[in-house]
Formats: C-alpha cells, sequence, structure tokens
C-alpha cells in the first residue's frame, strides 16, 4: 500500500451491528495489506473528517446498512454532491462529507462506500455471527480494492511511480 | 375554533423533541411547548451500579458532551472517597473539559446555526446547511471545522479517543501528561484562536442584521446563574454560584454549589420527559433562570484571560450588563470559547503540569456525593447516594438543559406570537422557531443512535382532528 489511503469505518458499536465498520476498521490494525493505510474509527461522519478526506487519494466509507441482506455486501463510488439536500444534525451523508472536502479544501478524492448489511441493531457490544462470518470477506474486498485503485493512481501519478 | 401546531423533530439540534403552538378561535397564538419525547433514565439505570463505574457510566449521556458528565460524575465519586485530586490532576482535568467547551460550543455555533445567521432565516432551506455555508463562506466553514478539531483533537490526544474517552477517573485522572503532548496541543492553539476571533470579527459585522430576531427570540426578563471562582470570574471545573438578576442584582453569590436543593427546585410537567428546574425563592413557573454562555458572561466579573476579557468588554458595551434576548448566547459562545482556548494554553504552560501525581487513591469514605461543573451548556449537577460498598442506591442529575427549560419555553413562545400565524404556515416561520430553541444549543442526549434523516413535520389540526395545513422537510 502507499500513503494517501484512508479508511474510516463508523458506526454505533453498543448497536451490535451497526458497530461493523468499527469493528472492521479495528481489524485492519494487524493486517499488513493495510499497513500504509490510515485508518480511523467514528461513531459517525461529521464535517470535521473533511480535512481527512481532502488529504487522501482514495478513501474507503464502511458502513452498515439496512439494505442489504445480513452479511452480504457492496462497494460503491461516491461521488461529490454540490447541494445538500440532508437537514444535518450532527452527522452527514457521504456525498456531502466528499463535497465539504471539494468546497473547503480544493480536493475530492476517490472515495468508495462499504455496506454491509446487518442482521442485528439490539443493544450488544459484539456483531452478530452472519456479520462475524462476514468480517473476513470485506476485509479481502476492501484489500483488493485499495490494491487495484491504488496502483492506478500510481500510474496516473508519475512523481510517485 | 381553536387548534395546534405540531413541529416535530426539531432539527440541528442535540436529540429528539417537538414543539406545540395553540392556536385560539381568531387563530392568534395564545401558547406553545418544547416537549422533550425522548427518555433516557440514567439515574434509575445506575441504581447497584458500583461508585467506580459511575463516570463512565454517565459519560454515555451524550456522545457530543461525554466529558462534561466524565468530569461532574468524577467530582461526585471524590466526594465519596473524600479525595481531593492532586492538583496537576485537576489542572488535566481542566483542560479536558474546557476542550469540550471549544468543541461543544464549535459544533453549535458553526455547524448547527451559522446556517441560519449567513443566509438569514427566510434563505431557502436548501442551502441553509453546512455545505451551503462552505459554499458562501468557505472561511467560516473551514474555521468551524478548524475549531471542532482542535478541541476533539485535546481529548482524543490526553484520552486516547474522541468520545468517551476513560481518562478522567475518581481522584484524577488515569495518566500523567507528556511533554510531547503538551507540546502538540500548545502548537494548535494560535490557529485555533485565529479561527475564533475570524468568526467573532463576521458574527460582530452581522449583529445589525439580525435585530429583529434579537428582539424576539427570548427576549424577556430572567435570572442568571454561572460558577465562578475567588475573583469572581468565571470558573468551569469549580468554583461557587453566582445568580444574578435582570438588573445586576446578584439573587446569590459565592453560594456552595453542593446545596442546590436548597435553593433550586425541580418541576416535572406531563407534556415532556425534561425537568424544569427553577429558583424556589421566586416559585414555579415564575423562578425561571438561564445558564450556559450567556449567563457565564453575564454573572462573570470577568472571564480572566486577556482577548477573552476585550471582547467581554466590547459585548457589555455593545449589549450592556445583562442583556435580555437569548439570541445573545451566540455572541456569548464564541467570547466563551476563546477563553477557554486561552486557559488551556495558560494551564499547558503551568509549571507543575508534567507532574506524575495526577490521582488520589481512596475507598468509600462518605455515603453521599455531589459534583458540579460548568458543561457547555451551562451548570450541571451529579449527585449520588451510596452504600457502605459503594454501591449506588440513588442518583440525581440536573443538566443545564433542564435549568433552562423554563426559558426555552418561555423563548417559544414569544418567538410564535411573534412570527406565527395560523392561516399560513410558512418554512421561514417554522425555522424560526426552531431557532431560537437553538440560541440555547440544548442538548437531548443522543448522538450515537442509528437512527434514520431527522425531517421535520409540522401539522397544524382542527379541532375535529383534520389536518388544516402541512408541511415536511
Amino acid at each position: 500500500m502507499t500513503p494517501g489511503a484512508l479508511v474510516i469505518g463508523y458506526g454505533n458499536v453498543l448497536r451490535s451491528d451497526d458497530g461493523v465498520g468499527w469493528h472492521i476498521a479495528e481489524r485492519l490494525d494487524n493486517d499488513p495489506r493495510f499497513d500504509d493505510v490510515t485508518v480511523l474509527q467514528r461513531h459517525q461522519l461529521t464535517p470535521e473528517l473533511s480535512l481527512d478526506v481532502s488529504r487522501a487519494d482514495l478513501v474507503v466509507l464502511v458502513d452498515a446498512s439496512q439494505g442489504h441482506p445480513a452479511g452480504t455486501f457492496t462497494i460503491e463510488r461516491v461521488s461529490a454532491v454540490e447541494h445538500s439536500t440532508t437537514t444535518w444534525t450532527h452527522r452527514m451523508e457521504p456525498a456531502t462529507l466528499v463535497g465539504l472536502a471539494q468546497e473547503l479544501y480544493g480536493h475530492s478524492p476517490e472515495v468508495h462506500l462499504v455496506s454491509v448489511g446487518v442482521a442485528s441493531l439490539d443493544v450488544g457490544d459484539r456483531l452478530s455471527p452472519a456479520l462475524e462470518a462476514a468480517v473476513p470477506r470485506v476485509v479481502d474486498a476492501m484489500a483488493e480494492l485499495l490494491a487495484a485503485r491504488i496502483g492506478q493512481h500510481l500510474v496516473a501519478d508519475g512523481s510517485r511511480a | 375554533m381553536s387548534s395546534q401546531i405540531v413541529i416535530d423533530p426539531i432539527t440541528r439540534i442535540e436529540g429528539h423533541s417537538k414543539i406545540t403552538i395553540h392556536l385560539d378561535d381568531a387563530g392568534e397564538v395564545v401558547d406553545a411547548q418544547f416537549h422533550v419525547t425522548q427518555f433516557r433514565g440514567f439515574e434509575r439505570i445506575v441504581q447497584g451500579r458500583p461508585i467506580h463505574e459511575m463516570p463512565s457510566i454517565m459519560a454515555r449521556i451524550c456522545g457530543i458532551c461525554p466529558v462534561s458528565h466524565l468530569i461532574a460524575s468524577s467530582k461526585a465519586c471524590d466526594a465519596i472517597l473524600a479525595v481531593e485530586p492532586p492538583p496537576t490532576g485537576a489542572d488535566l482535568r481542566r483542560v479536558m473539559n474546557l476542550a469540550q467547551i471549544v468543541q461543544s460550543n464549535a459544533l453549535s455555533f458553526f455547524h448547527l446555526s451559522s446556517p441560519d445567521l449567513l443566509f438569514g432565516f427566510d434563505a431557502d432551506p436548501a442551502k441553509r446547511n453546512i455545505l451551503g455555508v462552505a459554499q458562501a463562506n468557505p472561511q467560516l466553514a473551514r474555521d468551524g471545522v478548524g475549531v471542532r478539531r482542535f478541541g476533539q483533537q485535546i481529548i482524543e490526544w490526553l484520552g486516547g479517543k474522541r468520545i468517551h474517552p476513560a481518562w478522567v477517573v475518581p481522584g484524577g485522572v488515569d495518566a500523567p501528561l507528556s511533554a510531547e503532548t503538551r507540546d502538540r496541543i500548545l502548537s494548535t492553539i494560535p490557529e485555533a484562536m485565529a479561527a475564533i476571533e475570524r468568526a467573532l470579527a463576521w458574527y460582530k459585522s452581522s449583529l445589525l442584521r439580525w435585530e429583529d430576531e434579537a428582539a424576539s427570540f427570548g427576549d424577556f426578563r430572567s435570572a442568571f446563574m454561572g460558577l465562578v471562582d475567588e475573583a469572581g470570574n468565571v470558573d468551569y471545573y469549580d468554583g461557587r454560584l453566582r445568580v444574578m438578576d435582570a438588573d445586576g442584582n446578584l439573587l446569590a453569590d459565592r453560594t456552595d454549589p453542593r446545596d442546590y436543593q436548597e435553593y433550586l427546585g425541580e418541576a416535572v410537567e406531563p407534556w415532556s420527559y425534561l425537568k424544569s428546574t427553577y429558583w424556589k425563592m421566586l416559585g414555579y413557573p415564575d423562578g425561571v433562570y438561564r445558564v450556559g454562555p450567556l449567563a457565564r458572561v453575564i454573572v462573570a466579573a470577568q472571564m480572566g484571560t486577556p482577548r477573552a476579557d476585550l471582547e467581554l468588554d466590547e459585548f457589555r458595551r455593545r449589549l450592556g450588563r445583562v442583556p435580555a434576548s437569548s439570541f445573545h448566547y451566540h455572541y456569548a459562545r464564541l467570547i466563551d470559547t476563546l477563553h477557554a482556548a486561552e486557559r488551556i494554553d495558560e494551564l499547558l504552560r503551568g509549571p507543575d503540569i508534567l507532574s506524575p501525581r495526577v490521582r488520589s487513591f481512596a475507598d468509600v469514605n462518605a455515603n453521599e456525593g455531589i459534583g458540579v461543573s460548568e458543561a457547555p451548556r451551562g451548570t450541571l449537577i451529579h449527585h449520588y447516594r451510596v452504600d457502605d460498598d459503594g454501591i449506588v442506591e440513588w442518583a440525581n442529575l440536573v443538566i443545564a438543559t433542564g435549568h433552562n427549560n423554563l426559558a426555552m419555553n418561555r423563548s417559544v413562545r414569544q418567538v410564535a406570537k411573534r412570527y406565527v400565524k395560523s392561516a399560513q404556515l410558512s418554512e421561514p416561520m417554522l425555522n424560526r422557531v426552531e431557532a431560537v430553541i437553538r440560541c440555547y444549543d440544548p442538548c437531548l442526549s443522543c448522538s450515537t443512535h442509528a437512527l434514520g434523516e431527522m425531517a421535520l413535520h409540522l401539522q397544524l389540526i382542527g379541532p375535529d382532528g383534520a389536518v388544516l395545513d402541512e408541511i415536511r422537510r
């Protein structure tokens, strides 16, 4: 891996699978495939992260999703929005975060959102068995994504080659 | 035909609540109520828990101001252990508490309220958000990000994480400060102060634009309460209570906050889970008083740091000694934030700040303890009773938003009467009703829920239950 890659795992670790992003981020610490990746754990996306995002070349956000079958996941490219449609309280949508990075710091990197389907949002600090089983697959997919996309960035950015 | 308007939920505040506006037969506003609709029940949850768990449990009350609860809870536990933290331990607690003030105030001013202040209360709601601020005034938005990160980073560097750090413990703090961390924090202070002062300059240059709102956003006579030190200057960690009335007379001074039950009453209304605290001498509900940044800058003789004192002098020249309008919470919040940054700098330059003696150890030595501090939103009181083994039997929390509950209800009524006309519900009208609540920055204990978007839903309902008008966003 190379400097410039950022992973943000976010969610509520006291609501079981809602914390899957946080749990995944934790597991990257001991995975050599992520040695040069900056990893952050947060309860939610907030405007302060726009500075971190703007400083990265490649960002992977990892969140729980109620819109996916439990244990399945998708990886989608996130584009910056120019206008926020949310009545923000103290969390924000990924596209708004990317838009904020662009507006404030003039750089919105390539951003991907990993959404992992949840089985339980009950009170609890552990993942459900379905999510425990899914986490290694998600981590492998993230490693592949980062390796492939960082390769592209190195080709595109001759100064880093 | 009488009817009522419901705003549910209120947006850009910490937590979940709604507002009901009651209209008379002529369609005029006769009453309005601010309902807190979430129930947490921490005072019951902690019963049966050992006293050493209390700070960590109580910090979970909120994801925005966990440090405030850590501080007040640890102070209550200090009393039960009958210990005084070593001076360095107390100073390090102060630093973290001040960092909490900074980051929470920044959230309130820059992220929640600046869209209204920048674009005006009649502006298109589509741009009244942080992205809109970033496009219209990127420096203001960058300063918001910078100031909040400054406070959050100090908490993280001291406590290991930004939210729910466990570093503040009964008896002091868990680990001493390293020279590296001290220097790291000190290096970030000039930039944070510059950002706060830019925001102050922008705010002051815009004051005239909001004259109409300032005249109706909670513009009424009340008392103000806050902690002050021996010199009468603002004190966030310790100190004595000072209560000042609308004419600047002292209702109480140098009062021991641990005697709060003698002069503060707590009333419960069936339409809200939030208690209404009142000044007993004036009775209920007349005993309304306000706490938080506006109260702090009013009751204190001075802030006690050079740059904040200059700003306070100007604040008083512009608005008088006891400005009545809650709109001025915004202005006071910026002065509060500037002072907090200055105090962090002062404390970190103290000769003993790197001392390894940061914690006192003891077992249970008393059956009752009360901890009081200033949270971002005002005076915070934790009161516990334990058995001889240190098991919690009873707890009472008086939070800043409870102190302000009567004032918030009065403010909502005032704004509703000024702006709400039943025939035509409009977005600017509703925004002002919400915005007056945001002045107080109420913390309804929230932050880490897995919830969907907070939409605004307002209905005008006739006596027969029919929806006469409706707005969603």
